[in-house]
């Protein structure tokens, strides 16, 4: 099954980008005659991982503050590390949608706040980690870092950003958030359908790329561990 | 006395009291913070005024610019006293006996009220100054007590706590601002809002409530995860 | 056949601990019992002090355990960390505060009358209102016993307990640990080259430490 899943893998998602450009509709409401919207089924996908890694980083690093089994410590790291490409990709893919759609890279949008401040703390997270040279001073400290962030989550990607975002600031209203929700169960079905295989397809990238890591994290430790 | 066990409330109480008076005991004799960084939050909050003074903000814009201005000195003159809190534990090596002595959730408690004071000093020093110096005046005074003292709370708890964690790291002061900020910006928005709201004479929308629930959830989380910092 | 240590009683087994690459301590073992010392001596770098460290809860060890008895209960490392007396070169106190503040400080976070500050620092010949900033190192060595006894502890871990002491505080100091001993306490006790306690009922060498 290990050597077959990359492969089963890559062929998922190379179909789903074909489909998102041959199969899928444009879109109403969206930018160049709708074709802006081929983006979204990268972008969200990514999105989406990106907080899921937020999240497994945060459950793992409680697991390891209540167990102290390094392997949790280690699973914590590499959602970090992983998730953090992730999330730097839908941030880009954020801005440049933004861009074509709205004429400007940055709009306030609450999602754009969201993924930008997550982005920040995935990185504060990795340099905080690299700053402690003892291992379990390292994974302690580290995994309270991570249990904060997940205790500030609802705030910085719920409450925060609705409130900097609907504002005094006087900024076009419509966001993603109100398109997407038009289009939540009104979407197109075949839209949708690539939207969720893009989403499972993803997810078990990052899955694949976090088992790896772990693998590779703990045979390095071993190393270092006297027997 | 040599018993182990759990302490009770009072005794809770008791050693958080004892820690902040050692802490502002010892402030007293070093006045670090009195002069140090009020001299720090002063002097920038001169260069701030110096450069906005010339160029100056549009009538209409000043409700909206000036409290973010307000709010990024107490921020940055936050971000260069406050590590002190526990690294400078660390560094003189008195930590040790800390460890070995007081009841952790306690000492955080201790130590947050210490940070806390010493940010509604700076509080004190800078608003009436820079509300001064940019011509602002506050049409709610009350809404404007409220930023400061639960914004200034929140930023003494995530400074506490991020303090703790610093502490044992290298790189500790580019490091603190790196790892602070993030858990900052929820407390920091809801405060420059409501500081919006004093200054517009507007009513406030849910800040302040955003604000206490942002305080009180800081504080459980502080006092909940700072003994899994401090100790092996 | 050595008999069982009476209570209260440490244990500890096969304690290990590296930092990064460098292996300090590869497995050690000792136990001591009530009215008991156990001195551990080897060279610099052996790993003395971070035995002593892990003994007080400072330090996780790696692997092994370490078993504090106290009745007929185990502490945990929280409980073990508040029981034990300590002191080791790194101990420092507040340099802007007295010798009497200080302790009082740490008397309040115990729990413990604060006459308990001045009882102890009479007892090593210590001047109450001297800064501690302002002590000679001897007199911060005699502070360090002061401090070590402050909660009345049944463990005492000790960190070359007679560096920089005068022939009268090395004597002050030994009549303080033999008192200890006497009342039923433990003691464990560091140092690198050999030293006069009493009542040692076993020793560990930590070999010939780096590079070994």
């Amino acid at each position: 099954m290990k050597t077959v899943l990359p492969w089963l893998l890559w062929l998922w998602i190379a179909s789903t980008i074909v489909c998102a450009y041959l199969l899928a509709p444009p879109m109403k409401g969206f930018a160049a005659h709708g074709e802006s919207s081929r983006l979204l089924f990268f972008h969200v996908p990514m999105a989406w991982t990106a907080f899921v890694a937020f999240l497994a980083a945060g459950i793992w690093s409680a697991l390891y503050l209540k167990t102290r089994r390094p392997r949790h410590d280690r699973a914590a790291n590499a959602a970090v590390q992983i998730g953090l490409v992730f999330c730097l990709l839908a941030t880009v893919t954020g801005a440049i949608w933004a861009r074509v759609q709205w004429g400007a890279f940055w709009n306030w949008d609450p999602r754009q706040l969201s993924i930008t401040v997550a982005l920040v703390y995935y990185a504060a997270y990795l340099a905080l980690r690299s700053q402690v040279e003892d291992a379990e001073v390292r994974a302690r400290v580290s995994g309270a870092y991570a249990v904060l962030g997940l205790v500030v989550a609802p705030f910085l990607f719920f409450f925060a950003p609705r409130v900097a975002a609907f504002s005094l600031h006087p900024q076009p209203v419509i966001n993603k958030e109100v398109l997407t929700g038009q289009q939540g169960p009104g979407m197109d079905p075949t839209a949708l359908a690539i939207l969720v295989a893009g989403a499972l397809g993803f997810m078990v990238l990052f899955f694949w790329l976090h088992n790896l890591t772990t693998r590779l994290a703990a045979l390095e430790d071993d190393r270092n561990e006297p027997a | 006395m040599s018993d182990p066990g759990s302490t009770s409330a009072a005794a809770w109480v008791a050693e958080a009291a004892a820690v902040f008076a050692k802490d502002w005991r010892c402030e007293f004799r070093t006045r670090y913070a009195l002069n140090t960084l009020g001299l720090f939050a002063f002097t920038t909050l001169v260069v701030v005024s110096l450069v906005l003074g010339p160029v100056g903000v549009a009538p209409g814009l000043a409700t909206t610019v000036l409290p973010v201005i307000l709010w990024l000195i107490v921020l940055f003159a936050v971000t260069a006293g406050l590590p002190r809190i526990f690294v400078a534990e660390e560094e003189t090596h008195t930590a040790t006996a800390l460890r070995l002595a007081a009841t952790p959730s306690a000492l955080f408690a201790g130590k947050l009220l210490y940070g806390f004071t010493v940010v509604l000093a700076l509080e004190a020093l800078i608003t009436p100054l820079f509300l001064a110096m940019v011509q602002l005046e506050a049409r709610r005074p009350d809404l404007l007590v409220a930023a400061l003292l639960a914004g200034g709370y929140g930023l003494a708890t995530g400074s506490t706590l991020v303090a703790s964690i610093v502490a044992q790291a290298r790189g500790k002061s580019a490091l603190f601002a790196v790892l602070l900020l993030p858990v900052l910006v929820p407390g920091l928005l809801f405060a420059v809002q409501l500081t919006r709201a004093a200054v517009g004479g507007e009513a406030p929308g849910v800040e302040v409530q955003m604000l206490l629930l942002y305080d009180g959830t800081l504080t459980v989380a502080g006092l909940m995860l700072f003994p899994t910092i401090w100790n092996p | 056949m050595t008999p069982e240590p009476r209570d209260p009683s440490l244990a500890f087994t096969d304690v290990r601990r590296r930092f990064g690459r460098l292996r300090v301590l590869t497995g050690v073992s000792g136990r001591v019992g009530a009215g008991e010392a156990l001195l551990v001596s080897g060279p610099n770098g052996s790993g003395k002090s971070t035995l002593i460290r892990i003994l007080a809860g400072l330090l996780a060890a790696e692997g092994g355990a370490v078993e504090y008895r106290l009745g007929s209960r185990v502490l945990d490392i929280a409980e073990r960390r508040r029981a034990v007396g300590y002191a080791a070169p790194d101990l420092a106190l507040y340099e802007e505060l007295t010798t009497l503040e200080n302790l009082e400080f740490f008397c309040r976070l115990r729990g413990a009358p604060t006459g308990r500050a001045r009882e102890l620092l009479e007892r090593v010949d210590l001047p109450l209102d001297r800064l501690a900033g302002a002590l000679s190192s001897g007199m911060r060595q005699r502070l360090r016993w002061a401090w070590a006894l402050l909660g009345r502890p049944q463990l005492l871990l000790l960190d070359e307990p007679f560096q920089n002491l005068d022939p009268a505080g090395v004597e002050q100091g030994t009549e303080l640990l033999s008192r200890h001993l006497d009342a039923g306490g433990l003691a464990v006790v560091a140092n690198p080259g050999p030293l006069e306690i009493p009542r040692v009922r076993s020793r560990i060498d930590l070999g010939r430490g780096l590079g070994r």
